[in-house]
């Protein structure tokens, strides 16, 4: 009886490894495309608004995806205290943050931190041209992402219970 | 003789410190905001300006003298003791001005500066960028001067008495001519402000009065918004060219009064006129030390030939910034003028 609860929860423990290893797979490229879409809306708001950041930021964090929006949120916060932080410095402090708690891996990170330098030390045009830099990186990131989730979300999926499976066989 | 002198009426004021601090250190680089927030306040409230130059000890003006702080919060005299401002400082400084947001401050940067919140005035020069003979941006900033704007209420106590006709009860058309750094558009301002509310003690009550603030100078909008008490009555186009925001005052705001700083443009006379023309008593300033000086100039010359400031004040340094030197009758002055509210 024990043995059989034993195997039981070994093959749940190693599935469920699986499965969130694929989740991560599965993530980043959906991550990555909200990226893009937020950098549209910010896009919209420099270029067509001329919102100032701080404000601009807090439209975006309302509009985006829910999943990403901290992000934008903190860059806000940083950028409203006035304490002298210029947005390069509370994207980055955001991201930071946003690391630890993101699928994103440190290539993406990489594309929204060189994208921070920019951020609104020029003007309309040249932000522009920075967004578009960067959207179009990020895109390129997201379709990557796509086919190496489609490859290894299975796999991954698939590792995780034969693992289980071959760990029962060795133990039992 | 309708001539005043006010030998002991200065204009002088202090921006209170606690001001300072809130609205004018956010936009100083981390390594200049602790040098001069380590300043005594008595030497903080009288900063008038302080000026960042690339490569230049950082300077502030005191009451129409050049200070220098050392590194270590000190003021001097001495320029090569001074801290030296990076470019670095300078970029930053230049972004925190715009909160980051450079891209929203275009039109702004065309026209050399930045209104702050608390409308303080940001200067800024460097290299400009020239489209089809229009200045398109500046970049390279290299220089930064930021000018503290001050709120004196009560300020125009004085002189109230007499801009408003003792019969009529109405404002006279009135022009302040001073030299740069007077407190010419503080006077302004308090007076707008005190006809826009009214004067119980002169039993005027207010009026309507339309501001046309080109340099955001006199009620230092941000967002739109005005930052100086300008009154209850009145109506601020910001950033508005001053011969057309004058004519869109008229047509849409219905003002008894309309305000604009330094006239001096072909436009701006015509202007004038038509708010004459429309019955509308108007309040400017001049650049200018004497009512001969500003003859020279043709179009300011043109508007006072035909006798159409009922009042003019001069103001000067004479006994500290803003001096009232004289109060003129209009009438004094030009031989072609009629009668006028004495």
């Amino acid at each position: 009886m024990i043995k059989t609860i034993g195997i039981c929860m070994t093959l749940a423990a190693c599935g469920t490894m699986g499965m969130t290893w694929a989740g991560v797979y599965e993530k980043r490229p959906r991550h990555l495309i909200a990226m893009d879409s937020a950098l549209q809306l910010l896009e919209t708001e420099i270029i067509y608004g001329a919102t100032p950041l701080s404000e601009a930021m807090v439209h975006v964090s309302q509009c985006c995806d829910p999943e990403i929006s901290d992000l934008f949120k903190k860059t806000a916060l940083e950028l409203g205290k006035m304490e002298g932080v210029t947005a390069g410095e509370a994207w980055n402090s955001a991201l930071r943050a946003f690391q630890e708690e993101s699928v994103l891996n440190d290539s993406d990170i990489l594309i929204l931190k060189r994208f921070g330098t920019s951020l609104g030390v020029s003007d309309r045009e040249d932000q522009a041209k920075h967004l578009e830099l960067a959207r179009s990186q990020l895109k390129l990131a997201a379709a990557r992402a796509e086919a190496a989730a489609k490859k290894n979300s299975t796999v991954f999926r698939y590792m995780g219970f034969l693992g289980g499976l071959l760990l029962i066989l060795i133990l039992y | 003789m309708s001539f005043v002198t006010f030998s002991d009426n200065n204009i002088t004021g202090k921006p209170a410190v606690a001001v300072v601090f809130r609205e004018i250190f956010p936009i100083l680089p981390n390594q200049l905001r602790e040098i001069v927030s380590g300043l005594p306040e008595d030497i903080l409230s009288q900063v008038e300006e302080i000026r960042l130059r690339q490569g230049k000890p950082l300077i502030l003006g005191l009451n129409g003298n050049d200070m220098f702080l050392t590194p270590d919060g000190e003021t001097t005299g001495l320029p090569e003791l001074g801290v030296v401002v990076t470019d670095h400082d300078l970029s930053k400084s230049v972004q925190l001005i715009s909160g980051s947001s450079i891209y929203a401050f275009e039109e702004e940067i065309k026209n050399g500066f930045i209104t702050v919140r608390g409308g303080h005035r940001v200067g800024i020069s460097g290299k400009v960028v020239v489209d089809r003979g229009k200045v398109r941006t500046i970049k390279y900033i290299s220089g930064i001067n930021m000018r503290i704007a001050r709120e004196i209420p009560g300020v125009a106590d004085k002189v109230m008495p007499y801009l408003i006709d003792t019969v009529s009860k109405e404002f006279c058309h009135t022009i302040i001519i001073s030299p740069p750094r007077c407190g010419k558009t503080t006077l302004a301002r308090d007076i707008i402000r005190q006809l826009s509310n009214g004067i119980p003690d002169l039993s005027f009550k207010g009026c309507t009065v339309g501001v046309v603030d080109e340099r955001s100078e006199i009620a230092g909008c941000f967002n739109g918004v005005p930052q100086k008490d300008v009154g209850i009555r009145t109506d601020v186009l910001d950033s508005c060219p001053k011969a057309e925001g004058m004519m869109m005052l008229i047509r849409a705001m219905a003002p008894q009064v309309i305000a604009a700083d330094e006239i001096g443009r072909q436009e701006d006379a015509l202007a004038l006129e038509e708010a004459l023309n429309a019955g509308i008593k108007v309040l400017t300033t001049a650049h200018g030390s004497s009512p001969e000086e500003i003859l020279k100039r043709p179009v300011l010359k043109e508007i006072m030939e035909k006798g159409f400031f009922q009042r003019m004040i001069i103001l000067g340094r004479s006994n500290g910034v803003g001096t009232i030197e004289k109060i003129i009758n209009g009438s004094e002055l030009s031989l072609l003028r009629g009668e006028c509210c004495d």
